[in-house]
């Protein structure tokens, strides 16, 4: 018998990131970047905005983080 | 004498003293001076450590003191392993003239085992950004055809592996960097279980999907490897205290009664791999149902979700590690390294908790999918190795990884070849095992191995 898993919402992100914000969250981390670093990175930070809201579809409230990393999973 | 020995083989004659470590190490060296200028698999040679420890390989081997199967066996270290007063460079300008004064605990293990260390292996900046070439050495070059990718981070040893330059080496696997370089390569390559090996002294990317393994020519092979890398090891907070299991004790025994679980929709639907890769796969569950295995296939969450999860983590614990040098010295990384790791900036503290808490979810989902398996099966890489001058900055986010998944839950996962693409480079299949459960991986693997015919063919450059 085949195994079944409920299988997540796939979840795609329509967030857009621009310039002047991806600057301000570089600065914020301490990255200082000229606008063409800034520019360098924009296009990934689009696509990571899409892992982003991925990982921010909802989860059940029984989803806990604690022991996240148990590969036993006792 | 062929430079095509597998360790298991090297191994034997070393035993029956037919074969002389020093010969030996003085054949792989010349292969190396005729080859690495192509394939830039060593960052480094240290001629002289290899004859001095093949030296002492063959006094014990003349005295009756051999250490056991990797005597005298050549070996080469990811240059992210410290190695004492031997230059490690993670393949960045900012480690250029890094020289470690403890070696990490696996290269201390694998000398004691009596291993011969040709030198440091490229690999992708920091285990991470790659390939570059806005480094200070080159990336390397797939030896089955050198205009093609190798798969990173753990390059370098995949590329001098399958050329013959060394019969074993190291690597480390974050999101797939021991298995992608195997797969491409088309050798064998296992990620261990989280804690089984330690990482004390290799250079982190992120804590808790690192992982230390080996990579070699065949899965028999990364046994023995594996058999002096696993155990304990008190300075590497996540190694687990278990007693080590014989990784080659079930070579042999067959797949028949195994339960293997095939996530077919990783590797059609999620991100459809080439007609080869599943042509491979296919004909591998064949062979497994012909030999008495059980095979059937699964339903897991989209890889996607893996993906993004261990992405997530990856940045932002690679960012936490090398902040103080991203904000000082940022054009010294080389570009892909950069502008990735930059990217966890962009990710707040809510996000970093719903990663956690989905990581959760997907190590509970893939446990209780375990539990009437003994196998899961999916591909390690979409196809065959693109060319090297192809790959985009952002081409390790466009398309949800098939390895990523086994570094969220932390299970062991080995990179065997199945068989070669279109374009003649290999092309492979990903086996996945419970927790601690490598011999059973070892013993499929081996069986599949045996009895295909792909461990007989060798790139053309190194024939």
């Amino acid at each position: 018998m085949a195994i079944v898993r409920k299988r997540m919402e796939c979840v795609v992100s329509t967030t857009k990131i621009d310039e002047a914000e991806l600057a301000v969250l570089l600065g914020r981390a301490g990255l200082k970047l000229t606008p063409d670093q800034v520019r360098a990175i924009l296009p990934g930070a689009e696509i990571f905005r899409g892992m982003i809201a991925r990982i921010n579809a909802p989860l059940p409230r029984e989803a806990e983080p604690a022991l996240t990393f148990d590969v036993e999973q006792k | 004498m062929s430079a095509f020995l597998t360790i298991a083989e090297a191994g034997r004659r070393i035993a029956a003293r037919q074969l002389s470590p020093v010969e030996l190490t003085k054949i792989h060296l010349e292969r190396i001076r005729r080859l690495n200028p192509q394939l830039h698999a060593f960052l480094l040679v240290t001629e002289e450590r290899a004859l001095a420890d093949a030296a002492a390989a063959e006094a014990r081997q003349m005295s009756g003191q051999r250490r056991g199967p990797l005597d005298g066996i050549p070996i080469a270290h990811k240059d992210i392993y410290n190695t004492a007063g031997i230059r490690t460079t993670a393949h960045s300008k900012l480690l250029q003239d890094n020289v470690p004064v403890r070696d990490a605990h696996t290269v201390k293990k694998w000398a004691d085992a009596g291993t011969v260390m040709l030198g440091k292996l490229a690999t992708h900046e920091f285990a991470f950004g790659g390939p570059s070439f806005d480094l200070p050495w080159p990336p390397a070059r797939n030896p089955w055809n050198t205009d093609h990718f190798t798969a990173g981070s753990s390059s370098g040893t995949g590329a001098a592996v399958a050329a013959g330059l060394i019969l074993g080496g190291t690597g480390s696997d974050t999101g797939g960097s021991i298995r992608g370089p195997a797969a491409l390569c088309g050798i064998a390559g296992i990620k261990p279980t989280y804690g089984l090996s330690s990482r004390a002294g290799i250079l982190p990317l992120a804590f808790t999907l690192d992982h230390a393994g080996p990579m070699a020519w065949t899965a028999e092979d990364c046994a023995l490897l594996l058999q002096a890398m696993a155990g304990h090891d008190p300075e590497d907070l996540a190694s687990v205290d278990r007693p080590v299991p014989d990784f080659t004790a079930d070579l042999g025994k067959g797949v028949k009664g195994l339960r293997i679980g095939v996530v077919r929709h990783f590797f059609e639907t999620d991100h459809r791999a080439s007609d080869a890769t599943r042509a491979g796969i296919d004909a591998a569950m064949d062979f497994f149902r012909q030999e008495g295995a059980e095979v059937r296939d699964i339903t897991l969450s989209p890889a996607a979700d893996y993906h993004a999860v261990g992405y997530l983590l990856m940045i932002t614990e690679a960012f936490a590690l090398h902040a103080p040098w991203m904000r000082e010295r940022f054009m010294d990384y080389g570009e892909l390294f950069r502008d990735r790791i930059a990217l966890a900036a962009t990710v707040n503290g809510p996000d970093l908790v719903q990663t956690y808490r989905r990581r959760r979810v997907l190590c509970q989902e893939m446990a209780a999918a375990m539990e009437s398996l003994d196998i899961i099966v999916s591909a390690s890489q979409p196809g065959e190795a693109s060319r090297i001058d192809a790959l985009t900055k952002w081409a390790n986010m466009e398309n949800p990884s098939f390895t990523m998944p086994f570094n969220v839950t932390g299970f062991p996962a080995i990179s065997i070849c199945t068989g070669f693409g279109a374009g003649g480079l290999p092309v492979s299949m990903q086996m996945v095992g419970k927790p601690f459960a490598e011999p059973l991986l070892f013993r499929a693997a081996h069986a599949y191995e045996t009895a295909m015919p792909w461990r007989g063919r060798r790139p053309a450059m190194a024939e």
